[in-house]
């Protein structure tokens, strides 16, 4: 059953995170950790926030929005995943790695949707900034500075209507997925910690360090050696039971 | 980063007519925060720029039509980091205040926006976008699994992105604040003081974070996912996430597509636990 509610609040902080990202203040509330465990909370399903949150950051690691080149929207990438992923799961009650890789795989393409739609609304606000000029020609000088402010609303409207969208198409798929064989859970379960090594894989060129691969690979062998000589560390797991 | 030549800074309660207030100095801070509000191709930053400068112009100039070239030179082009940008606001008030006292010609303003917009970016973007943002962020991703063990509870994991906001968030105010009453203090001379900072050095420091944080959290992965599947398969699961990990960064590396590189291992993982 759709819960209008949640999608309504899925596509407020998606929204709201638009806006952070992109037009105001930039403190990184609008990062795939932060964002996607903030849909989670919001959504009664922390879990699938948290872990989904977790990789994407790996994922999106390295994007950045370097002089007028774009970046992949992380943002909505996050929001629109979790958002999906926890709608997913309304069937069964609970949500699971295979609810979270399967999420994960349908909305990956978030990221360069995104990148596309903020291409179009500069366009808009280049429309803002004439306005500005001609206000300023006209000696109208608090009109336009005040241009400013208004380049702030699309951010919130489209990304947020993209957001309740991606929550609308999980509750949509929720009934397929509450149907899967037990196999093909299992082996989306496995595609889950495959996701995870890949996106950390990403994140370790991400971070533009010049001997990535040897501080990545020691820090690797450190945690195995860890976990060998203390195995209680592994013994908490990161849901009480993740096969689905 | 000195703090002797800042205490004289314009921050002081305004003593003329050429003198701008705390209060509108906070503002034209706090306007800042939306300096990317309308960033177009044509002018990127400009009308962000002069919708944060418009408070200080209002009180410096009082004749309208000496207000309005002021608001139209900062309507031109402008470009640069969004945190950076505060040092850069703090000297164009600080030029400002000297054009308005007929210290100096509105060109100075221009020369000094030009001249530092595109090192300071270069400089913003290396250190925060490059280094700072990668490493707070592969080290609280690493930290989800540490809050974990340390309560013993899943949910409890969510305190790593408090942490990640608190971390990233202490520098860049810090930083931005600072740079703001640098550029008051100091107009031209900031560029020697944000020197002193060193952040390039500081960035590379960062990015080795960043990378080891991100291996770390590969490895405590699979160990766990291995560890929650049947003993016989945990080898397995184990040790194909850590071996294609290893061969994501080598194809990542080599210009494959990451999406490419994503749905192949995930392709892979779930034919392996689907039918083995």
């Amino acid at each position: 059953m759709v819960v209008w509610s949640q999608i309504v609040l899925a596509g407020i902080w998606g929204g709201v995170l638009a806006v952070e990202r992109r037009a105001f203040l930039q403190a990184m509330f609008s990062r795939p950790l932060v964002a996607a465990t903030g849909m989670g909370l919001i959504l009664h399903d922390l879990p699938s926030g948290l872990f989904i949150g977790m990789v994407l950051e790996l994922f999106h690691l390295g994007s950045a929005n370097l002089g007028a080149a774009l970046p992949e929207n992380e943002t909505l990438a996050a929001t629109g995943t979790t958002a999906a992923a926890v709608a997913l799961a309304s069937h069964t009650g609970g949500s699971t790695p295979a609810y979270w890789s399967m999420a994960i795989l349908l909305f990956a393409g978030l990221g360069p949707a995104g990148r596309i739609v903020d291409h179009s609304l500069e366009a808009y606000c280049g429309r803002l900034a004439a306005k500005a000029m001609a206000s300023a020609e006209h000696g109208e000088l608090a009109r336009a500075v005040r241009q400013n402010v208004w380049g702030m609303w699309p951010h919130f409207v489209v990304f947020g209507a993209a957001t309740a969208l991606c929550a609308l198409f999980g509750f949509a798929l929720a009934p397929v997925a509450a149907s899967l064989p037990l196999r093909a859970l299992r082996g989306l379960a496995w595609s889950y910690p495959a996701i995870a090594s890949v996106a950390a894989a990403i994140a370790v060129r991400g971070s533009h360090a010049r001997r990535a691969a040897l501080y990545a690979g020691v820090a690797a062998a450190a945690v195995v050696c860890a976990v060998a000589l203390a195995p209680w560390l592994s013994r908490v797991t990161l849901l009480g039971s993740p096969r689905p | 980063m000195r703090t002797t030549a800042l205490e004289a800074s314009s921050l002081e309660p305004s003593r003329d007519a050429t003198s701008l207030s705390k209060g509108v100095l906070l503002r034209v801070f706090l306007r800042s925060l939306l300096l990317q509000a309308s960033w177009n191709p044509q002018g990127m930053q400009n009308l962000g720029l002069a919708y944060a400068l418009f408070p200080a112009l209002k009180q410096l100039y009082r004749d309208h039509r000496d207000l309005e070239e002021a608001v139209r030179r900062h309507l031109a082009f402008f470009n640069t980091h969004p945190y950076v940008a505060a040092a850069i606001l703090g000297g164009v008030i600080f030029h400002e205040q000297r054009i308005a006292r007929g210290e100096e010609g509105p060109q100075r303003v221009q020369a000094f926006k030009s001249a530092l917009m595109g090192p300071l970016a270069a400089l913003g973007d290396g250190f925060f976008w490059l280094s700072l943002k990668p490493a707070v962020g592969a080290f609280c991703a690493a930290l989800v699994p540490v809050f974990q063990i340390l309560t013993g509870q899943a949910s409890q994991g969510a305190w790593a992105a408090v942490v990640f906001l608190v971390l990233y968030n202490l520098v860049h105010f810090t930083f931005r604040w600072r740079m703001y009453r640098m550029g008051l203090a100091l107009g031209d001379r900031l560029v020697e003081e944000v020197a002193k900072a060193n952040l390039p050095k500081r960035g590379a420091r960062l990015r080795a974070v960043a990378a080891a944080s991100a291996g770390a959290l590969a490895a405590w992965l699979a160990i766990v996912f291995g560890r929650n599947e049947q003993a016989a398969w945990a080898p397995l699961l184990t040790g194909g996430c850590l071996a294609m990990g290893a061969a994501s960064y080598w194809l990542v590396a080599r210009r494959i597509s990451r999406y490419a590189v994503l749905y192949l291992a995930a392709g892979l993982a779930a034919v392996a636990g689907a039918f083995l």
